[in-house]
């Protein structure tokens, strides 16, 4: 039984993707501030983790805990992620330097605690949440926006930087989807209504995101690193 | 004939990726590999066969409307729906802009170009009524990044991959889904094709070297990226290029 490492993992594509894995026999380190969804799941196989992806410290010890008794450490998917809608003017130091914390230093480190395990190995997927934001936009998120950005960055350098020892890295974009984050902005209909201006017909759902993650994690993907797999329903192709 | 089985139609089946792809498909549906070259989509319908898997092999000429409309009464009677498709027929002619004649330039878009769009135009009518299906049309990483001396491949790969996101738009209402792949080296007749085995053995090894993940893939990888792209596990893309490149490029 193969472990993966997932953040995020108390809600969301987080939480789905954590379902997923324990019903296809992957054991999984799931790590999260607060345990939330996860407390209804029994499995010996979930290990939950309390962590804030900012306690580098924390992260090094889970990882040592996921990676006890030589268990082989499959991948990791960083899904922690906060969103706050602001205008632009009325950003504030303190909210960008939180999302630039939690989404994109919080994936640089998680990455950093697990890689020196995965290069021992010779073998590891590191599958990072973007979103279709980065390359979009969307409207009073500009700090969300370049976190997002940024996560690309960072997944082709690190999918350079490991190619050769069998380090695969990619990312995932989500466009918007059936989720807590964007019911922080707006109302459940809002949400739904959103589906009619998406070529197929609908928002994503977490499943969907599981999915692509499932493949970049599997051997189906073995010679797919570096790229951005872009889950949208056909949003804004380009 | 009833196979109890979905079909797909793989084009250009008689070797390499799509070679590949019609053995790995064949695991769950019926195959209809069509090439040009009838003793090699034979050789793939046997290669399946031994594998316990079922295929037919089908001549086409891609470029020519008559003979793809042609290939598709033929399926639809012989076989009823097609449920899936990966358009993968290609050529591949090296030279410099100056030295590519008229008549490459042509053949190069005829058969991915013009080939795609008839093989897509043929077979959606149907996937329309249906009110399901999935397309797959082979793209490369040249259809977007430049490379020198192949600038009737790439244009024609670019070309593909635009009309894979126009016909993704056009035809989502209808809860079809159209996707490209964009590989990058992998180890085929194609990229072979003018190089003696030694000559294949130096730029195999060569074109790893300058792979990010050091090594040229192999069919059956992008075939695995091909049966994500087809199947409900990828139920909310379309329009997209999914790239199994070992990290060529990073877009």
């Amino acid at each position: 039984m193969e472990t993966i490492i997932v953040t995020g993992a108390g809600s969301g594509i987080g939480f789905a993707l954590t379902e997923r894995l324990l019903a296809e026999n992957f054991r999984v380190s799931a790590w999260d501030t607060t345990e939330g969804a996860l407390q209804n799941i029994q499995n010996d196989a979930l290990t939950f983790h309390s962590l804030d992806v900012r306690d580098y410290n924390g992260m090094v010890d889970a990882v040592a805990d996921a990676a006890s008794g030589a268990q082989n450490i499959a991948g990791v998917a960083t899904c922690a992620a906060i969103y706050r809608a602001t205008p632009f003017l009325e950003l504030t130091l303190k909210d960008w330097e939180e999302h630039f914390s939690i989404n994109l230093k919080g994936t640089l480190f998680t990455c950093q605690a697990v890689l020196p395990r995965l290069l021992e190995q010779g073998s590891g997927s590191i599958v990072m949440f973007s979103s279709s934001i980065a390359r979009r936009g969307a409207l009073n998120s500009s700090a969300y926006a370049a976190t997002k950005g940024g996560i690309l960055g960072l997944m082709r350098a690190l999918a350079l930087d490991h190619a050769r020892a069998g380090i695969r890295a990619n990312a995932i974009s989500p466009g918007i989807a059936d989720t807590p984050m964007p019911r922080q902005v707006m109302s459940e209909t809002d949400l739904f209504d959103r589906g009619e201006d998406i070529p197929l017909g609908r928002i994503g759902t977490p499943i969907d995101m599981v999915e692509a993650a499932m493949f970049l994690l599997s051997k189906d993907a073995s010679f797919v690193t570096g790229q951005d797999i872009r889950v949208n329903g056909g949003a804004g192709l380009f | 004939m009833d196979h109890g089985k979905q079909n797909i139609l793989v084009t250009g089946g008689g070797s390499g990726i799509a070679r590949a792809s019609a053995k790995r498909m064949a695991q769950s549906m019926h195959v209809l590999v069509a090439d040009k070259n009838a003793d090699g989509a034979t050789q793939t319908v046997q290669e399946i066969e031994a594998e316990g898997g079922s295929a037919t092999a089908i001549t086409v000429d891609v470029s020519d409307p008559v003979s793809v409309k042609e290939m598709c009464k033929q399926i639809t009677r012989d076989f009823g729906e097609i449920h899936k498709a990966f358009f993968a027929a290609g050529i591949f002619i090296r030279g410099v802009v100056g030295e590519i004649s008229e008549e490459d330039w042509d053949n190069m878009m005829a058969v991915h170009v013009r080939g795609t769009f008839l093989c897509c135009q043929a077979v959606l009518p149907a996937m329309q009524k249906a009110r399901r299906g999935a397309i797959v049309n082979m793209s490369s990483d040249f259809a977007v990044m430049a490379v020198p001396a192949a600038a009737a491949y790439t244009a024609a790969k670019a070309a593909i991959y635009s009309l894979t996101k126009t016909l993704a738009l056009e035809f989502a209402p209808y809860g079809i889904r159209i996707n490209a792949l964009g590989p990058g080296p992998i180890d085929t007749p194609i990229l072979k094709s003018g190089r003696t085995t030694e000559e294949w053995r130096d730029a195999l090894k060569s074109f790893g070297e300058n792979l990010p993940i050091g090594r040229v893939g192999k069919p059956e990888e992008v075939a695995a990226v091909l049966d994500f792209l087809l199947s409900d596990r990828s139920s909310y893309m379309t329009g997209q290029i999914i790239h199994p490149n070992g990290g060529q490029l990073m877009w």
